[in-house]
């Protein structure tokens, strides 16, 4: 069986679609076979009414010229005018009709002369009617031309209307058979076709619809996640077959995935799948999940280290945060006693500040006597500037008569050494004098000598002198210093008036802030009582830090163990 | 009052006995030398007194132009114009210049009357002409030329014959005018 279902369906459907087309043929020519018998059967009914009105228009034509020539009148020859013009036109169209059947058509062709011959022996008739008299008239009819050719027309128009009634007659039979065997045509088609369809849709129901069954009940296991269901492989090479095999390999790579996959639950994450294709969704989704797997596990297990070392240390601190939550305890009951020490230390403090208030009022007293003394020292110190100056000039008579005695000294020198010239010169000429002048150049030494010893003491003067001058100048240094140093006492005893001025207000200010220090230190004795209790609070709020602290140890040990745990979860997974 | 003059005697005795000196041993036999003593930068020159007119300070000195380097200048003296010698400039000691307290001794011999200059005067002091020994060593040319003699207390003694002797210190020279 080589055929696909294409092809079984396009035979199934295009027998069957045979079987109509041809039942269809024979009902439309039936059909026509019957329309046909119609029109002919009008035809008929149309050529006998043409041969009646012919015979017809005829009769009128007579009974006209007989009327004519019985009375004479003009008017009863209105008939037969009529019946002329009517007869003629009457034959040509009954010849028209006829124009198919070569005999009827003769038949009507030789009507012709007939009626000819007919009106011939009419008009003679009336002429002669017209011309003579009745008499003439009757004899020409009593000749019987006119009957003969009457009764020759009339034979044949019977001809023609048995001529045609046999026609319609065999027409209506040869119309029955075919009607009858059209419907049976009909019938016997449908039937036939009935069945061929019958059998097309049962061979293709069994061979399609079966299979395609079964892999619908092995899809439905396969939606519900059943992959165990084989498929059987079929040896077709059709459709079916083909999807068959392709549902096969679907059920394989399933399988492969779910292989796959339950090795990942298992924990070995080293499973490689390959995706079929490119676009092999599940396959690529797969790879890229057991990669994204193998990361995250990866990063649980470093995780997982860093959790169990965290917990380690967050039980260590926890530990430290309890013993420190004890030893805070510990120093939040020194902490109290202290608050209840520094409570007593404040009541002392009040005490003393009322005490500084008191001290405070006192110093502005004393600072305002200050102010006074510093301006008594300002006067004091402008006499004392007076006398400097007084001094001063002293210092510089001093000065100036040294240099007096200094010039008169260089005078008692050039005078020391003039004498000291001379007692030369003396002895020279004590020498020339020879033994004679030996007195006098004794003499001579003896100036010389004391010229000398006024020189050195011209000298030790001028040394003294210089002693005094160097003296003076200092004093006179000292005595300018002085001034400015009094100039300067004088300022810095202003500024000390103003600065114990200022000192005074400042003071006054200071005992003011005494008296308010004195009022803060008793509001602060009472907030330090209030201090005092809300330490005793902390003091039970530690406690029950302690409390807690040893909870949380507990906790972080519960941690710590969780950790742990998990640890060795993550380590049951294969990377 | 009477108390304290004879105190005043008492210390004025105990400086004399002080002061007092033996007297100086009697000149040994032969000639004495009367000698000028004074000084020439740190050097210690003297002169014979007998060319010596007198020492007088040096005032005044009117520097002399188109005369040789030892000419100093000329001052006027009691009425006579002389001129005045610098002795370093033939001994080559070094300058000081000039100062008030520079001292001039007036010398004639030679028919030659003149001041020569000096630092300072030190005084007349005798000394015993075998004691002077004839020369040193050492000084050369010119100092050798006008040198008497060296005495113990290593005075250089001057020879002022030969100094005014010396054709050099006649000065005639001539600029063109």
């Amino acid at each position: 069986m080589k055929w696909n279902v294409g092809t079984k369906i396009t035979v199934g459907f295009g027998v069957t679609l045979a079987i109509f087309v041809i039942v269809g043929a024979v009902s439309y020519h039936s059909v026509t076979k019957q329309t046909e018998a119609a029109t002919w059967v009008a035809h008929t009914r149309e050529v006998q009414n043409q041969l009646t009105q012919l015979l017809s228009s005829l009769q009128d034509a007579e009974t006209g010229q007989r009327g004519y020539v019985i009375t004479g009148v003009d008017g009863y020859l209105t008939p037969y005018t009529d019946g002329v013009a009517r007869a003629e036109e009457t034959r040509r169209h009954l010849a028209e009709l006829v124009s198919d059947n070569p005999r009827q058509l003769s038949r009507a062709d030789a009507l012709a002369p007939l009626i000819a011959d007919k009106f011939a022996e009419l008009q003679q008739t009336i002429d002669v009617r017209k011309t003579r008299d009745f008499a003439a008239a009757q004899s020409i009819v009593l000749s019987d031309r006119g009957k003969k050719a009457m009764d020759t027309i009339r034979a044949l128009i019977r001809e023609m209307n048995s001529e045609e009634e046999n026609l319609l007659k065999t027409r209506a039979d040869a119309a029955q058979a075919d009607a009858r065997a059209a419907k049976w045509t009909i019938v016997l088609g449908t039937l036939a076709a009935l069945v061929v369809a019958g059998l097309a849709g049962l061979i293709l129901t069994r061979n399609i619809a079966g299979p395609l069954g079964n892999l619908t009940g092995v899809a439905e296991r396969i939606t519900v996640g059943d992959l165990s269901s084989a498929v059987a492989v079929s040896e077709r090479s059709d459709e079916v077959g083909m999807l068959t095999r392709a549902f096969e390999r679907m059920t394989r790579a399933l399988r492969a995935m779910a292989g796959a996959a339950e090795q990942i639950a298992a924990g070995d994450l080293r499973a490689s799948v390959q995706p079929q294709s490119p676009s092999d969704v599940l396959g690529n989704a797969f790879v890229r999940m057991t990669e994204n797997l193998r990361r995250q596990i990866g990063g649980m297990v470093e995780g997982a280290a860093v959790l169990g070392s965290a917990a380690s240390e967050i039980v260590a601190a926890t530990a430290e945060l309890a013993s420190g939550a004890s030893e805070s305890a510990a120093a939040v009951s020194e902490t109290t006693t202290t608050v209840e020490e520094i409570r007593q230390t404040a009541q002392l403090a009040s005490q003393k500040a009322r005490v500084v208030a008191d001290g405070a009022q006192k110093a502005v007293q004393i600072s305002h006597n200050g102010r006074k003394s510093t301006d008594d020292a300002a006067a004091g110190m402008g006499r004392i500037r007076t006398q400097m100056e007084a001094i001063a000039d002293s210092m510089m008579r001093l000065s100036e008569q040294s240099q007096t005695i200094g010039q008169i000294i260089a005078t008692v020198e050039d005078l020391a050494a003039q004498s000291n010239l001379l007692a030369v010169n003396a002895a020279i000429e004590a020498a020339k004098a020879g033994e004679h002048g030996k007195g006098f150049g004794v003499v001579a030494q003896e100036v010389k000598s004391l010229a000398e010893q006024s020189r050195q003491a011209t000298d030790r003067v001028r040394t003294i002198l210089s002693d005094i001058q160097k003296a003076t100048t200092a004093a006179v240094m000292a005595t300018e210093q002085g001034g400015k140093a009094v100039e300067a006492g004088g300022r810095q005893t202003e500024m000390a008036g103003e600065s114990i001025a200022a000192l005074a207000g400042s003071v006054t200010e200071a005992a003011q802030a005494a008296t308010q220090i004195a009022a803060s230190s008793q509001q602060q004795l009472i907030g330090m009582d209030q201090v005092a209790g809300a330490m005793e609070n902390i003091k039970q709020a530690s406690l029950q830090n302690v409390a807690s602290a040893k909870q949380l140890e507990t906790a972080a040990r519960s941690l710590n163990d969780l950790g742990q745990r998990m640890k060795q979860l993550v380590e049951s997974y294969t990377i | 009052m009477e108390k304290a003059n004879a105190e005043a005697e008492r210390i004025l005795r105990a400086r004399a006995h002080t002061l007092a000196r033996a007297p100086r041993p009697a000149p040994a036999a032969g000639t004495m030398l009367e000698l000028l003593e004074f000084r020439l930068a740190s050097e210690r020159y003297a002169l014979e007194t007998r060319h010596v007119q007198g020492v007088h300070p040096l005032r005044e000195l009117t520097p002399l132009p188109c005369t040789p380097p030892f000419v100093l200048g000329i001052v006027n003296v009691r009425g006579h114009i002389l001129p005045v010698f610098d002795l370093k400039k033939f001994f080559d000691l070094p300058e000081r210049g000039l100062t008030d307290l520079h001292r001039m001794i007036l010398v004639r011999g030679n028919g030659l009357e003149l001041g020569l200059l000096a630092d300072v005067i030190v005084g007349v002091r005798s000394v015993a002409a075998d004691d002077l020994q004839p020369s040193l060593p050492t000084l050369s040319g010119i100092r050798a030329d006008y040198l008497k003699g060296v005495s113990v207390e290593r005075l250089v003694v001057l020879d002022l014959d030969r100094i005014l002797s010396d054709p050099k210190i006649i000065v005639h020279e001539e600029v063109e005018g």
